[in-house]
């Protein structure tokens, strides 16, 4: 049997690392042909759902380049892009896909062969993690885009900069490690949550099959569905003997 | 000067340097003829394979340069013409051309070639440098502009055998063939005429030691071109002439014509040989099927440009090109076969023989005889070797008023100096002209977009073979036929060239006769053609945004050239992508911006001024910002040009021009503390002492210079004796009694350029270090003076200088870099240990002082001002310009240019060239009052907004703000002129009621499935 070629999706930026891919070409450094690019104008436009539907449409990881901090053709596009990755990452372990899986890396148009040694890099990092199973992770993922669809995550990710590097409203600023442990817990919960809402979605289910088809504990479970229940986003549908079994209210 | 000034130019010669002139002048407002002797124009570029120093396909990047030409409106071309007489004065000349006749009738020829397969006669192909055999009825190669045939009437039956034969009058579908045509003479009135009729390769002939033209398998650089080249005459198989046996073993002979003294040769270095004789052999082992050794029998190592040295060190290292430093005496014929002995001495004096299967001669550049009478007829003055004389000032200006020059009749020179010139020469005469601006020009005009809403998508594929840039790896056919397979897709087709000009008459016919409504090229990158075929999409009722690009080629072939297989696939894969999304791609309205006319210029010395002063001469109020107290820059060090002009005299004038004239204001002692805004609508804020200011400009030039590095190497700053760069002449100048009593003067070439820290060759040293040994010999014949030199670099003519010097007695040493010359204290001098490379052996030498070369690098400050623009920097932080062959100036980002040695160090001339291009490019904006701008923008969801204002807080151009809406509350609302259409705001929005123009999130996740999914 041959070797594992992965299929890597691969995001770049129009001004610096797909334009440092062409000096590549130019240069006729040669890497490794497992990735697929799309262009975009910046790093910036990578809606971390794009690399989630990459995984659920059969990619076995993501590349993301941008042009390097400091030097974004749209002066601060790649700072977004770095905090929504790096939240991204936390999401990523948290499903047990592990960040692995989705790197980025900052080429200019100048560096063609750092460019060549990242793809070369990836691709044997996404090659010794062997090929993504879909199927096998199909919970993980549509619970990955359900967290990335809701506006918590999407809001605080967003306004971190805001909130830690200039003022808010009230001429604050926050810590930024603070800051840093809340998104760690809206990360988790809103993960949680949403594997939840996934599997009330296929209801009814009780507390205990969604504990085993989430690896969370009975209390967790219990924790995040009585959140839900509170914003009406789950409901009781009926018993199983004693046992409460739940689904997601009728739309 | 004329009092009735025409508004249009003529331009002679359609090469690149013409046809770079040509688009400035048509795009800035005047009309161009363009006169072109042969039946297409494209020149020497054309016909060359690669480009150095990035082996760029040739025809690749000229290509959407001829087609612009071929189409634009406000140029006619007058190709098979010459000039016959030129009356008037600058700003109004009579000129009189002669147009041979084609006796094919342009209007009615479709460029089927149906009469080149019919012509019975053929005749030597002298486009492929007599390779292979043409017909008499030809066109002059595939791409060529315009794409019309052409009858040889030397070698026409027709005409031989008094009206016999006709083949091609007979089996011409369209009724084009008209034996009855008869030369014509046009008279034609231009304001200005700008001769670019370029150079000629030398005839090695004379060298009867060589073979050539003796024996068939030494050939010259120029046909080794089109061995390589995917058109040439063997398809771009690597094989050689006699028996088309693939080569094992292949030898380059450099300075062929050149650096030679003899009668029929030329002294001066052509300047470009090194290069291309290191671009050939690195792209002859590419071919190669197997195992290729290639050597360069070379005098000395000539690779000054920005880029070269390291082109050089990669085909030493990675490639495993042979340098030979010898100068090869005899080739001769290895008896009973095809192959070649040459035979040369070492340095050392041994006598070497060696047995190739191709020797190519590295033949120079020469103007010729009738490049001279042309250069009569207009009564323009060449210097001894040929070419237009010229002052280093005004490069691009010749003897005669309102007659300017560029390309190599200006001088031996390599592309992007063409271009620079070029649009030089097009800001020197649009200055001249500058009154009668838009006088005779025509706008653009388009037809009627076709709507595309509520249709079914209809995609046309286009795939590429770029020669065998991309054919040679990737198996095409099969991808194009895999594309007919698509979902939507209603038409494919694969092209040679699928940038030429008859492909794009293709393409539109192909929307027009399938009713596409969206097109996919797949190719080299966008970054480069994509405008071309937005552009041809356009003229056939298509709104451009329809268009999609397939990478194929510079993030495919050329990346996987050991992978067929898997580059293949990878098209297929890209293609289904791009398929994918162009089926959901929507028209989108032009969006136009107001520019504001006033240029700033950053850096006030030569360059600088060079620029400011053009601007404002074609009326542009400029704002020149220099850092300190006064103007020069580094021309106050400089006595004399390597031509002997004097640089003081010229800059007093100069800076005088400068400072009063009306439309340039200078800022003194002034530094740039901040750049805000886009092309046509810049706010710098200028810092002057105490003092800010606010400068609105529509376009900004980087002339931010050079500065020489500090070192501690070789004694330098721990002995008065050892100087630098114009320390030296300064002491000359002002203390000749210490120069007087020195008995011995040493030179250091290549302190701290061309090492690894600092790879680059600094280009100007080897001139200015020779011309100071010259003078001080001048002073004072005694005087032993030595160059210690890794290779002298006196590219062109300034060979004469090294000549001279040599004839005077001035001693050259060549050290290597790993056995560099040792300096010590010796008493009240200095001691100087170097290996002499004729000898072998270690040689002392006594100096009174050492003069010391060091790199130029770019000023303190460059990054800084490289940030505030978002503009590149290359490795060694000069400014890396958009493209190095054909856009020397510009940036991709636009309203942005740069000039002199910000860019990479270089001469005087070259300078005030690259000045003036940089102010033609500015120009060119400047004098639009609207430009369009891109309109991929974002559009917000109002239904989905909630007005929550996380997009307003992330823009950073504030292209996205909170609007109140009654009933509502806020809604966010885009600023289409302000926004850069970065996305970030749409990747973002907590409520997803965001998306971006033309990245639409269902376009890049249809190309994500589409990617994922299985071929």
């Amino acid at each position: 049997m041959s070797e594992f070629e992965p299929k890597i999706l691969a995001f770049l930026c129009n001004w610096c690392s797909y334009a440092g891919a062409d000096l590549a070409g130019v240069s006729r450094i040669q890497y490794p042909p497992n990735i697929r690019v799309v262009r975009t104008m910046c790093s910036g436009r990578v809606d971390p759902l794009f690399i989630i539907q990459a995984m659920q449409d059969g990619f076995d990881g993501v590349f993301v380049g941008g042009c390097h901090l400091g030097d974004c053709h749209y002066q601060e596009g790649n700072y977004h892009t770095l905090k929504r990755m790096d939240m991204l990452a936390q999401l990523l372990d948290e499903s047990g896909i592990g960040r692995d899986r989705v790197h980025l890396r900052w080429a200019s148009a100048a560096e063609a062969h750092p460019f060549a040694d990242y793809v070369t890099e990836v691709t044997e990092t996404i090659r010794k993690l062997g090929p993504f199973d879909k199927e096998k992770q199909r919970l993980a993922l549509a619970s990955l885009a359900r967290s990335l669809s809701g506006s918590r995550l999407r809001w605080l990710v967003g306004i971190d900069r805001q909130v830690t590097e200039k003022l808010n409203v009230y001429q604050e600023k926050t810590d930024p490690e603070y800051f840093k442990k809340i998104l760690q817990e809206a990360v988790q919960a809103e993960y949680q949550k949403a594997m939840i809402q996934e599997l009330l979605a296929g209801g009814p289910i009780t507390v205990k099959e969604m504990s085993e088809k989430t690896a969370l504990p009975v209390y967790t479970v219990s924790v995040r569905l009585n959140e839900l229940e509170r914003v009406g986003m789950a409901d009781i549908a009926g018993y199983d003997g004693r046992t409460p079994k739940f689904v997601s209210p009728a739309m | 000067m004329s009092k009735d000034v025409i508004g249009s130019v003529m331009v002679v010669g359609g090469g690149i340097a013409g046809i770079q002139s040509a688009l400035d002048l048509a795009n800035a407002g005047f009309l161009v003829y363009m006169v072109e002797k042969s039946p297409a124009i494209g020149g020497v570029m054309s016909a060359l394979d690669k480009t150095f120093p990035t082996n760029d396909c040739s025809m690749c990047i000229l290509s959407p340069k001829l087609v612009e030409v071929g189409r634009h409106k406000n140029i006619k071309l007058l190709t098979l013409s010459e000039i016959e007489s030129v009356a008037g004065e600058a700003g109004h000349f009579t000129v009189t051309v002669r147009e041979q006749p084609r006796y094919i009738d342009m209007e009615k020829c479709i460029a089927c070639g149906k009469c080149a397969e019919k012509c019975p006669r053929k005749v030597e192909n002298s486009y492929n440098q007599g390779l292979n055999k043409r017909k008499a009825a030809y066109v002059l190669y595939p791409q060529a502009v315009p794409l019309k045939y052409a009858i040889d009437k030397d070698n026409c039956i027709y005409f031989e055998k008094d009206g016999k034969c006709r083949a091609c009058e007979k089996f011409c579908p369209a009724d084009a063939v008209d034996f009855k045509q008869q030369e014509k003479i046009h008279t034609l009135e231009v304001g200005s005429i700008i001769m670019s009729p370029g150079f000629k390769c030398f005839d090695p002939g004379i060298y009867e030691r060589y073979g050539y033209g003796i024996l068939p398998n030494v050939i010259t650089s120029m046909e080794f071109e089109r061995v390589l080249s995917a058109s040439g005459p063997y398809e771009g198989h690597l094989v050689r002439p006699s028996d088309k046996k693939e080569p094992k073993k292949i030898a380059w002979l450099q300075c062929v014509g050149s650096r030679d003294i003899r009668e029929d040769a030329h002294g001066y270095c052509s300047g470009v040989c090194c290069m291309y004789a290191i671009k050939e052999a690195i792209i002859a082992k590419e071919h190669a099927a197997q195992d290729l050794d290639t050597a360069i029998f070379f005098m000395d190592m000539r690779t000054h440009g920005k880029g070269f040295e390291q082109t050089y060190n990669r085909a030493k290292k990675e490639s495993g090109v042979r340098f030979v430093r010898a100068r090869v005496h005899t080739v001769e014929a290895v008896h009973g076969s095809d192959d070649l002995k040459v035979m040369y001495s070492t340095e050392a004096g041994e006598l070497l023989t060696e047995i190739f299967d191709i020797v190519v001669l590295s033949v120079g550049l020469e103007i010729s005889d009738e490049v001279k009478s042309l250069a009569g007829k207009l009564g323009v003055a060449v210097d001894a070797d040929g070419f237009a004389a010229a002052g280093s000032f005004a490069p691009v200006v010749t003897s005669r008023p309102g007659v300017f020059v560029c390309g190599a009749f200006a001088g031996p020179k390599d592309i992007p100096q063409s271009v620079m010139e070029a649009s030089a020469a097009s800001s020197a005469s649009a200055a001249l002209l500058a009154s009668s601006r838009n006088t005779l020009t025509r706008e653009k005009s388009y037809p009627s977009e076709l709507p595309v809403g509520g249709e079914e998508p209809r995609v046309g594929v286009f795939v590429c073979h770029c020669g065998t840039n991309i054919g040679g790896i990737v198996d095409v056919p099969s991808v194009k036929t895999y594309a007919e397979s698509l979902p939507n897709v209603v038409f494919a087709a694969d092209n040679l060239f699928t940038c030429s000009q008859d492909t794009q008459e293709n393409i539109r016919k192909a929307i027009q006769e399938n009713r596409l409504n969206r097109v996919v090229v797949a190719a080299c990158t966008p970054r480069t053609h994509e405008p071309l075929f937005q552009e041809t999409i356009r003229e056939a009722g298509l709104n451009p945004y329809l268009f999609e690009f397939a990478n194929i080629r510079d993030q495919n072939s050329w990346v996987h050239q050991h992978n067929p297989e898997a580059a293949t696939r990878k098209a297929k894969d890209l293609i289904r992508m791009a398929v994918a999304k162009a089926s959901l791609l929507e028209p989108i309205d032009s969006l136009q911006i107001e520019v504001n006319s006033n240029a700033l210029v950053i850096g006030g010395g030569l360059a600088g001024m060079s620029a400011a002063l053009n601007l404002a001469d074609q009326g542009f109020k400029t704002y020149l910002v220099e850092r300190e107290g006064r103007l020069g820059g580094h021309a106050l060090h400089l006595g004399k040009t390597w031509k002997g002009e004097d640089v003081g005299a010229f800059l007093s004038d100069f800076s005088k021009r400068v400072e009063s004239h009306q439309n340039i204001e200078v800022l003194r002692g002034a530094e740039v503390s901040n750049i805000d805004g886009f092309v046509g609508n810049f706010t710098t804020t200028v810092q002057a002492g105490s003092e800010t200011r606010e400068i609105q400009h529509g376009a900004v030039i980087l002339a931010t210079g050079g500065r020489p590095l500090e070192t501690n190497e070789y004694l330098c700053g721990q002995s008065e004796r050892v100087t630098k760069w114009h320390e030296l002449e300064y002491l000359i100048e002002n203390e000749p009694e210490k120069i007087a009593k020195a008995k011995s003067i040493v030179f250091i070439q290549c302190v701290g350029s061309r090492e690894p820290e600092r790879p680059y060759c600094s280009k100007i040293c080897c001139t200015a270090s020779i011309m100071t040994a010259i003078r001080l010999k001048e002073k004072k014949p005694d005087m032993r003076v030595y160059i210690l030199y890794r290779d002298i670099r006196t590219f062109g003519q300034r060979e004469e200088l090294y000549r001279k010097a040599r004839e005077m007695g001035v001693i050259f040493i060549r050290y290597t870099l790993e056995e560099k010359p040792k300096v010590e204290k010796h008493g009240d001098g200095l001691l100087i240990t170097v290996k002499d490379h004729v000898l072998g052996r270690p040689l002392q030498i006594p100096a009174d002082y050492l003069n010391l070369a060091t790199a130029i690098l770019p000023t303190e400050g460059q990054k800084q001002i490289a940030q505030m623009l978002k503009v590149p920097l290359n490795d060694e932080g000069f400014y890396l310009e958009a493209h190095i062959k054909l856009r020397p100036v510009d940036f991709s980002t636009d309203g942005v240019f740069v000039c002199g040695l910000a860019h990479y160090p270089k001469p005087v001339e070259e300078s005030i060239a690259q000045a003036q291009a940089a102010a033609t490019r500015a120009a060119g904006l400047l004098g639009r009052k609207t430009i369009d701008i891109e309109p991929i923008v974002s559009v917000v969801n109002e239904e989905k907004c909630i007005g929550c204002g996380l997009c307003e807080m992330s823009c950073a151009f504030g292209a996205i703000r909170l609007k109140k809406i009654i009933g509502k509350g806020f809604r966010a609302e885009n600023y289409s002129a302000l926004c850069k259409g970065c996305g970030v705001c749409a990747a973002g929005c907590p409520q997803r009621a965001i998306d971006m123009k033309h990245f639409r999130e269902e376009q890049i996740l249809a190309a994500i499935q589409a990617g994922g999914a299985a071929a």
